[in-house]
């Protein structure tokens, strides 16, 4: 797994969230970027049940993510906490922990859209959906040879003025934790939940019609 | 017959003539043709266009059988050639074939005739090839054994434990790179460089001298399934791709026959610059990215960090 950064593009002003990322995609095209079939990340939320008896405290989230880059495994994430990486047979285990982790249907998100290769950079573009309608719309950039997150910041924020003019983001947090150790996938993770959740927090995107 | 021959009973000299006179032939009979082809275009009348093919007609005609004649009286100067001809035991494949089954003397001729070209052309490369000298080794070619002295030293072949020691003196003199010497296949060292948390890079030598390189991302697999070092597929990666390509011209590049263990330290300072590779732009253009790369090239002697494109 390369280094990774997830971040968000605001929706062009006047346009429709679908036609926002067909921009970015042609202008991805046009770099010389190649189609390579689709990916999806989505996220459900658990709460933890007060059947524990947490003494009062608010019950802490859980997120239960899956990535279609890895179709076999599940990813388990409190919001500060530890990321769990385990089998894709993990969903049935929670359904089972029924009783301690209730699953917050309503909260579900996920991000579907197409993914690109230009040269040694994957990128994925796509549009954050909660139920029906769409929020958002994440980038997702990585570069496959490096392993060290702070290595390669300045290479990869290149790449994204590229494409993505003033849009670029800022260097993620979780660049700032891991020092000099290998990237995980689980970092990925993290970044998406934090996506998810700045995107749930935000009003809802206008739902444009298609001009 | 012979008259001023080369080889028996062929005069060389009216053979040319005769050629000459065929050609010559050749195109009056098209001047025919195209005489016929063509017609008469440019006279009024009926009469005068009529008149006028036939006197070009008939020309044409008339300079036909002179080449003819021409050509007759030639061929019985030219002359046969001898019976003797020297073609030994190949002629005799060349006599009553059934040539469509059995196509075996012409298919001799042209296979000796491409050999004979072959052989030409070789002579010709060689030749211009030795004026580089392209070898690494110090070993002396085309002395024979006989006058060979005794004690001549030869780099190729240098004791294991010798190759061991340099290595591990290398290997000791940078922190970030470490090196692991194992020798799978018979006496040649094959190297596992590790460069931080960059790359790998996969190392055979022959004796002392570096023969090949393959440069592999940090997380990339370089073993087969048999737990051996896999020294032959490259690098998924288009960048390790390119820096393998410059690591092959570096060790081409780092040349001393007499002193190998100097050629090895520098090749390895070379490719410590790498470590930078992702961080560092190009000295060139100021830009980290061109056409999707890093800057891959380090400069030879300054270890400077340039794009393949941007390099001098």
């Amino acid at each position: 797994m390369g280094v990774t950064c997830v971040s968000q593009v605001p929706v062009a002003e006047g346009k429709s969230v679908q036609q926002t990322v067909e921009l970015l995609a042609r202008r991805l095209e046009a770099l010389g970027a190649d189609k390579q079939g689709t990916f999806g990340v989505d996220c459900e939320t658990y709460h933890t049940a007060g059947a524990i008896g947490t003494q009062g405290q608010t019950g802490k989230l859980m997120y239960v993510m899956h990535n279609s880059e890895y179709p076999l495994s599940c990813f388990a994430l409190f919001e500060n906490g530890p990321c769990l990486v385990a089998d894709a047979n993990f969903d049935t285990l929670m359904v089972k922990l029924k009783g301690f982790f209730q699953n917050a249907k309503a909260n579900k998100i996920e991000s579907r859209g197409t993914r690109y290769q230009y040269c040694d950079f994957l990128v994925k573009l796509g549009t954050v959906t909660m139920g029906p309608s769409a929020r958002g719309i994440s980038v997702e950039v990585e570069y496959c040879p490096c392993v060290i997150a702070n290595d390669c910041w300045n290479l990869l924020m290149e790449f994204m003025q590229s494409f993505m003019g003033s849009h670029t983001p800022g260097i993620p947090s979780v660049f700032g934790a891991k020092h000099d150790s290998v990237y995980s996938p689980g970092d990925t993770m993290v970044q998406y939940m934090e996506l998810f959740n700045k995107i749930r927090k935000q009003q809802q995107v206008p739902v444009a019609g298609i001009r | 017959m012979a008259d001023g021959a080369l080889s028996p009973g062929v005069n060389l000299e009216a053979f040319s003539q005769a050629i000459a006179a065929i050609q010559a032939l050749r195109s009056s009979v098209t001047r025919v043709f195209d005489c016929l082809k063509d017609g008469m275009r440019n006279k009024e009348t009926l009469e005068g266009r009529e008149k006028g093919f036939m006197a070009a007609f008939q020309e044409s005609l008339h300079s036909v059988s002179r080449d003819l004649g021409e050509l007759e009286r030639l061929s019985t100067l030219v002359g046969k050639p001898s019976e003797n001809h020297p073609l030994h035991n190949s002629g005799l494949l060349s006599l009553d074939p059934v040539q469509d089954k059995t196509p075996l003397y012409s298919q001799l001729l042209q296979a000796y005739k491409w050999s004979n070209k072959l052989q030409y052309h070789a002579g010709l490369a060689s030749g211009l090839l030795n004026q580089q000298s392209l070898k690494r080794s110090a070993n002396q070619m085309g002395v024979s054994a006989k006058r060979r002295p005794k004690a001549q030293p030869t780099t190729l072949v240098l004791p294991p434990q010798y190759v061991d020691d340099v290595i591990n003196r290398i290997d000791r003199m940078f922190p970030e790179m470490s090196i692991q010497l194992s020798r799978p296949n018979g006496t040649s060292a094959m190297l596992l460089v590790t460069l931080g948390k960059v790359l790998k890079v996969i190392v055979v030598m022959r004796s002392l001298f570096i023969d090949r390189t393959i440069v592999k991302g940090y997380n990339e697999n370089v073993y087969t399934e048999d737990g051996k070092l896999d020294i032959w597929s490259k690098s998924n990666y288009q960048v390790f791709q390119k820096v393998t390509d410059h690591a092959t011209t570096a060790l081409l590049h780092y040349q001393l026959p007499q002193m190998p263990d100097v050629v090895v330290r520098s090749f390895m300072t070379w490719l410590r610059s790498y470590i930078k590779l992702f961080q560092a732009p190009c000295q060139r253009c100021g830009k980290f990215l061109q056409d999707g790369l890093p800057p891959t090239w380090r400069d030879f002697r300054t270890l400077e960090a340039f794009h393949d494109t941007c390099r001098q």
